[in-house]
């Protein structure tokens, strides 16, 4: 076990946009052949009706803030469907299979894009380092995609899972394979 | 997929343990690097679901309403998170204590579970793990195992993607991480809004190791006129600071996690505890900006 503790100069460290990272995980496809392996993939995009909508909101308790429904048949049975919530700042994509009686198979996480820390994701203090990214190099040999402090809520993502659940019972399930 | 056959690093993250778990293995031929992935994830979920203290059919759950009254038969994961606990409440004298559960309900910060027996008053001490695998509390108890369920989950995840041949992994459970493998990792620290600098950002950078964080800021609430944050000293039952952050750099992940609320509460008097376990620690807080503890340390 090895560790070094340093304090980073941010003038030294900071790219246009700030710090943030963006970590993409995997693709839709990626994603439908790791929950269902050696299946084909039917495209069926739905959009909600107004009382779908509803209908959701109420028994799951979640906003509905899109229509369009990304949604897939599997072939050997089941459904797969690519959505996305927002978390603090950003908007969080993901993957979520459910088994032909509509419960869930698996969650993935398609990406994830977060900023360095609270105030970094402010304007204001963003703004004191616009153009002083071209100065000396950054201390390490790659950039930094684990912050550990701020810990991280997965509500967003139960309540979209919640949401996508209700979806189902509402606007897939009745329609049959 | 592409790249199957290409040895490069494999990233995915799934919702577990109340947070966002990630991995990255390399040194695996993709198919094989998302095999070992999938097995990682399946032991993270069992913890998950054996440890929640929301879920009223896990351990902890059955526990907390049951374990007053009569032994209660856990899964040997839980029995070893409890071994971990209560060895750690015994070096620090109990300011780690996972029965703190009552305060952080008392202050708000954690539902009442529901069906657990009333009036919990006891401690670390009164939890009885058996020879024959079951648990029993003395008195009655509120447990929590949620961070170091964390720890423990990253560890188990870590063992089971080495064991499936990666040369290089990194688990990331809500800050809970773990590095294991040839190259070193840097991890930022995220101190929080009220410490953060405008002027540097600090760093760890880890080979082979674990590292956990806690700050107080942004659970703190008011109750009965003084300022509690998630972290209780076990000892004193009193609210550990609110505008203190701490890492602990350890071993092994649980350990990392458990120690940070033994540095949280007592500040630079965890030394003793930190020796003890091979770890170090690093504290920031307003008045005394940053503190280190471990002469191993490098600091630059």
């Amino acid at each position: 076990m090895k560790s070094r503790f340093f304090l980073l100069p941010l003038a030294s460290f900071v790219l246009p946009g700030g710090p943030a990272y963006a970590t993409v995980y995997l693709s839709p496809e990626q994603a439908q052949a790791l929950m269902f392996p050696d299946a084909t993939f039917q495209p069926d995009p739905r959009t909600l009706t107004n009382k779908q909508a509803k209908a959701i909101e109420h028994a799951s308790g979640v906003n509905v803030r899109g229509r369009q429904l990304k949604l897939w048949r599997v072939s050997n049975g089941g459904w797969f469907i690519v959505d996305e919530v927002v978390g603090k700042h950003e908007f969080i994509p993901f993957a979520l299979g459910l088994d032909d009686a509509g419960a869930v198979r698996a969650v993935e996480i398609l990406e994830y894009r977060e900023a360095y820390g609270g105030q970094i994701r402010e304007p204001d203090w963003r703004k004191q380092f616009i153009g002083k990214q071209a100065g000396s190099k950054l201390q390490l040999n790659k950039s930094i995609h684990n912050i550990s402090g701020a810990t991280l809520s997965c509500k967003h993502i139960t309540d979209g899972v919640n949401r996508l659940l209700a979806t189902y019972e509402i606007a897939i399930k009745e329609t049959g394979r | 997929m592409k790249s199957q056959s290409k040895k490069l690093a494999v990233e995915r993250a799934q919702p577990w343990l109340g947070t966002l778990v990630s991995m990255r293995v390399e040194g695996l031929p993709a198919a094989d690097a998302h095999r070992a992935i999938d097995a990682a994830f399946d032991e993270v979920a069992a913890i998950h679901r054996l440890m929640s203290f929301h879920d009223p059919r896990s351990d902890v759950s059955r526990l907390n309403s049951h374990g007053y009254h009569l032994p209660v038969t856990v899964h040997p994961s839980t029995l070893d998170v409890l071994h971990w606990a209560q060895n750690l409440s015994l070096l620090s004298d109990g300011c780690f204590d996972v029965s703190v559960a009552a305060e952080l309900v008392d202050w708000q910060l954690l539902p009442v579970p529901a069906g657990a027996v009333r009036s919990p008053k006891g401690s670390w001490r009164d939890i009885e793990l058996r020879s024959d695998g079951k648990v029993r509390f003395h008195r009655p108890l509120w447990i929590d195992l949620g961070g170091i369920a964390k720890g423990y989950a990253v560890d188990r995840a870590t063992q089971c993607l080495r064991a499936r041949g990666a040369s290089f992994s990194l688990v990331n459970a809500g800050g809970d991480i773990r590095v294991a493998g040839q190259h070193a990792e840097p991890i930022g620290l995220d101190t929080g809004p009220d410490t953060q600098s405008t002027v540097a950002l600090p760093v760890i950078e880890l080979k082979d190791g674990s590292i956990a964080s806690s700050s107080g800021h942004r659970q703190r609430r008011w109750h009965l006129g003084r300022q509690c944050g998630p972290h209780v000293d076990g000892a004193s039952r009193t609210p550990a600071a609110t505008d203190r952050f701490v890492c602990v750099i350890a071993e092994q992940c649980v350990m990392a996690d458990a120690l940070t609320k033994v540095v949280m509460a007592k500040g630079s008097h965890s030394e003793g505890a930190l020796r003890r376990f091979g770890a170090s620690a690093h504290i920031h807080d307003p008045r005394n900006g940053w503190r280190h503890l471990d002469a191993g340390v490098e600091a630059a």
